[in-house]
C-alpha cells in the first residue's frame, strides 16, 4: 500500500513547523497511518523520501512507539486499558468479552469482517472512569459487557463510520 | 459525548481553593467564561507590571514544587537557566501523563485549558522564552483539541502572538503529540521524542536548563505545576505558601482510583492525611471491605498498607514511611486483592515500557515477570524469594539512567517488605488465601 499524492504533499509541508526536520517524522507517520490504517514498508520509505531523511531512521522511530501499527488492524481498533486501576474494575473480563464478541483468539488479530481488533494497553489516564477504552480517537468510560455490546452494535451498524480525528470531538470546535 | 461527561472529583461546591476553584462553572473551557472568573488577569499583571525576575521571585516565595513526580522546587528550577544569549530558549510542557493511576493533568486540560495556557505564558515571560512546546501523550485526543482551541482563542484575543497585550514580547505555543511511550514522561526522554527520535533518556549533565530541546536552554514543567501559576501571580507567593506544610506548601490534585466508591480527581491541601482523601472525598472502600494496600503517588511510589491511611500527604511525611508524593495518583486495592498478583501486573508494565537503553532495566523487568509467572502458577521454590531480591537490588540505587528501573525495583522490594507472608504463601505453599477467600 502506497501513500496518495495528497498525503505526500501534506508531509512535505510539515518541516517548516519545527526547529529541526527530524521532529516532522512522527507527524508524517501519523498522516501516513491515518490514510492507510497502518505503516507499510513502502509508506515508511515514502515518508523518508518526502522528508529527505534516512529510511532506517524512520523505521527506527516507527518501531519504538506503540501507537504506530506495523501490522494490519481492524477498522475500529480498541485500545483497552488494563493497568492496575482498570484491572481492579474488571478490565480482564472485558478483554475476554471483546475477544469473544468479535471472534478473535489473539490480541491484535483482525475480525473476519475486518471491522475490529483489540489490544490491551497501559494506563490511558482516565482512571476515575475505569474500566475504559479508546477507539477512533475517543475515550469510552464505565464499561460493562453490556456497554461493549452496544458500542460494537453501533459500529457494526455503520461499518464505514470511522470518524476522522477532526470529527471525533465536536465540543473542541464549539468555541 | 465528552461534553456530557460527569466530572468526578473537585468541582462546584466541593471545588478546591486553587486549581479547581472554578470547576463546575459551565463552559469554563471557553475564553469568555474564563475571563469572567478572572482569567488572564495574572498574565496581564506579570507582563505589564512585573519584571521577569519578580515573577520567578513570587514562584520561589510560593514554595511550589513540581507536580510531575520528582517534587523539585519550581522557582529553583527556573533559576537554573543561563541568562538569555539572544538565541532560542524553550518552555516545554510535560503533558505526557502516563504514570499508572494518574489522570489529574487530563482533568485539568479538558476542563480548564485556558488556566494552563495562562500558566505557560507566565513561565515563558519569567525565563524569557518566546516559544513553548506542549508535549501531550498521543492518546489524549480530546485534550489536545481543547488546548489547541484555547490557544487559538487566546491568540485571537491578543494574549499571545507577535505583541501580547500590546507588549513587544512575541510568544507562540505549539503542540506536539506523543505516540505511546511511558518513558516520555521522563524529561530527557521527552526531549529526545520532541526532537523526533526514539525516546531514550539522556545522561546528565548537561541538564535541560543548559542544553535541552534542540540543544538550547529549556525549562520543563508539568501541566499541574504550570496551571498553578495564574493563582500564584494573582494572589502572591506568600498566600500560596499559607496552604500546606512548610516544606510542601500548597494544594495538589490527587487522582484516586481502584477500590473506592467515588473515584475522582480531588484537590487537597498538602499535609492533610490520606484518610481524608480516600475515605471522605473518594468515598472509602466498598461496604464489607477494607483497604489493604495503596500506592500514594502513582505505582512508582512504594506501597503503603491499610493501617497507614493516617499518613499526612506532604512529601516529607511520605518520605518518612519509605514512599514519596510522586505523581499524586492514588491507587487503592481492598482485601480481595492478592498483592503478588498486583505486583506482577505492575512489573509487566515496567518491562513493557523499558526503553532498552540500560541493561538492568531491560533485562531485570523481563526476569521479574518470568519469576512472577512461575510463582503465580504454583511452581515457585524457596530460591525465588532470593531471585526477587537479586532483581530488585540490581535495579536500585542509580544503576539505570532514569527512574524507571528504580521504580520497578521498588514495587518488588516494598510489596515483599510489607506483604512478605503473601509472597511466602505463594512461593512455599503454592496457595493464595486471599483469592481463595474472595471466591468463597
Amino acid at each position: 500500500m502506497k501513500l496518495s499524492d495528497h498525503t505526500l504533499k501534506e508531509i512535505r509541508e510539515l518541516p517548516p513547523k519545527y526547529p529541526h526536520i527530524r521532529s516532522a517524522v512522527m507527524p508524517a507517520l501519523d498522516l501516513a497511518q491515518e490514510e492507510l490504517g497502518m505503516l507499510t514498508q513502502e509508506a515508511m520509505t515514502q515518508v523518508a523520501q518526502a522528508l529527505q531523511v534516512d529510511p532506517g531512521y524512520v523505521e527506527g522511530v516507527a518501531t519504538f512507539y506503540s501507537l504506530f501499527h506495523l501490522e494490519p488492524v481492524g477498522k475500529h481498533h480498541l485500545y483497552v486499558c488494563n493497568n492496575l486501576s482498570c484491572q481492579l474494575r474488571g478490565a480482564e473480563e472485558l478483554l475476554t468479552h471483546i475477544k469473544q464478541s468479535i471472534g478473535v483468539s489473539e490480541y491484535g488479530q483482525v475480525s473476519a469482517d475486518g471491522l475490529f481488533s483489540v489490544e490491551p494497553v497501559e494506563c490511558l489516564g482516565a482512571c476515575e472512569y475505569a474500566p475504559m477504552l479508546r477507539a477512533d480517537h475517543r475515550f469510552h468510560y464505565d464499561l460493562t459487557p453490556a456497554t461493549i455490546d452496544a458500542l460494537l452494535k453501533e459500529w457494526r451498524g455503520h461499518g464505514d463510520g470511522k470518524k476522522a480525528r477532526k470529527e471525533a470531538h465536536p465540543r473542541a470546535g464549539s468555541h | 459525548m465528552p461534553a456530557a461527561t460527569e466530572l468526578r472529583g473537585s468541582h462546584g461546591k466541593a471545588a478546591g481553593p486553587v486549581l479547581t476553584k472554578d470547576f463546575g462553572t459551565a463552559d469554563l473551557h471557553k475564553l469568555g467564561v474564563y475571563e469572567k472568573v478572572g482569567g488572564y488577569q495574572a498574565w496581564r499583571k506579570a507582563l505589564t507590571t512585573m519584571q521577569p525576575a519578580e515573577v520567578t521571585g513570587e514562584v520561589k516565595a510560593s514554595g511550589l514544587r513540581g507536580r510531575g513526580g520528582a517534587g523539585f522546587p519550581t522557582g529553583t528550577k527556573w533559576g537554573f537557566l543561563p541568562p538569555p544569549d539572544g538565541g532560542p530558549r524553550y518552555v516545554v510542557v510535560n503533558a505526557d501523563e502516563s504514570e499508572p493511576g494518574t489522570a489529574k493533568d487530563r482533568y485539568l486540560m479538558e476542563n480548564h485549558p485556558h488556566q494552563l495556557v495562562e500558566g505557560i505564558l507566565i513561565a515563558c515571560y519569567a525565563i524569557q522564552a518566546h516559544h513553548a512546546w506542549i508535549y501531550i501523550r498521543g492518546e489524549y485526543d480530546l485534550q489536545h483539541d481543547m488546548i489547541a482551541a484555547a490557544i487559538a482563542e487566546a491568540r485571537a484575543a491578543g494574549y499571545l502572538g507577535e505583541q501580547p497585550l500590546g507588549k513587544d514580547f512575541p510568544i507562540d505555543i505549539h503542540l506536539y503529540r506523543g505516540h505511546g511511550a511511558y518513558i516520555c514522561g521522563e524529561e530527557t526522554a521527552l526531549l529526545e521524542s520532541l526532537e523526533g527520535k526514539r525516546a531514550q533518556p539522556r545522561s546528565r549533565p548537561p541538564f535541560p536548563a543548559v542544553k535541552g530541546a534542540w540543544g538550547r536552554p529549556t525549562l520543563l514543567n508539568n501541566v499541574e505545576t504550570l496551571s498553578t501559576l495564574p493563582w500564584i501571580i494573582s494572589n502572591g507567593g506568600a498566600a500560596y505558601a499559607k496552604f500546606g506544610t512548610e516544606k510542601s506548601p500548597g494544594t495538589r490534585l490527587f487522582t484516586v482510583s481502584g477500590d473506592v466508591q467515588r473515584p475522582g480527581n480531588y484537590e487537597m491541601e498538602l499535609g492533610k492525611p490520606f484518610s481524608h482523601l480516600i475515605n471522605d472525598l473518594a468515598g472509602g472502600p466498598f461496604p464489607g471491605h477494607s483497604i489493604k494496600v495503596w500506592w500514594p503517588g502513582g505505582c512508582s511510589a512504594p506501597v503503603l498498607t491499610g493501617e497507614m491511611l493516617e499518613t499526612p500527604s506532604d512529601m516529607e511525611s511520605l518520605a518518612a514511611v519509605g514512599s514519596m508524593g510522586g505523581s499524586g495518583g492514588v491507587i487503592v486495592a481492598d482485601d480481595r486483592r492478592c498483592v503478588v498478583r498486583c505486583a506482577y501486573r505492575l512489573l509487566q508494565f515496567y518491562a513493557h515500557e523499558s526503553c532498552g537503553k540500560c541493561t538492568p532495566c531491560r533485562v531485570g523487568g523481563d526476569w521479574a515477570v518470568r519469576t512472577y509467572e512461575r510463582v503465580l502458577e504454583g511452581e515457585g521454590t524457596a530460591a525465588d524469594l532470593a531471585t526477587f531480591d537479586r532483581i530488585q537490588t540490581g535495579l536500585a540505587a542509580g544503576r539505570c539512567l532514569c527512574g524507571l528501573g528504580d521504580s520497578a525495583g521498588w514495587v518488588i522490594q516494598w510489596t515483599m517488605e510489607r506483604f512478605r507472608d503473601e509472597y511466602e504463601e505463594h512461593i512455599l505453599h503454592h496457595t493464595c488465601s486471599v483469592e481463595a477467600g474472595a471466591r468463597a
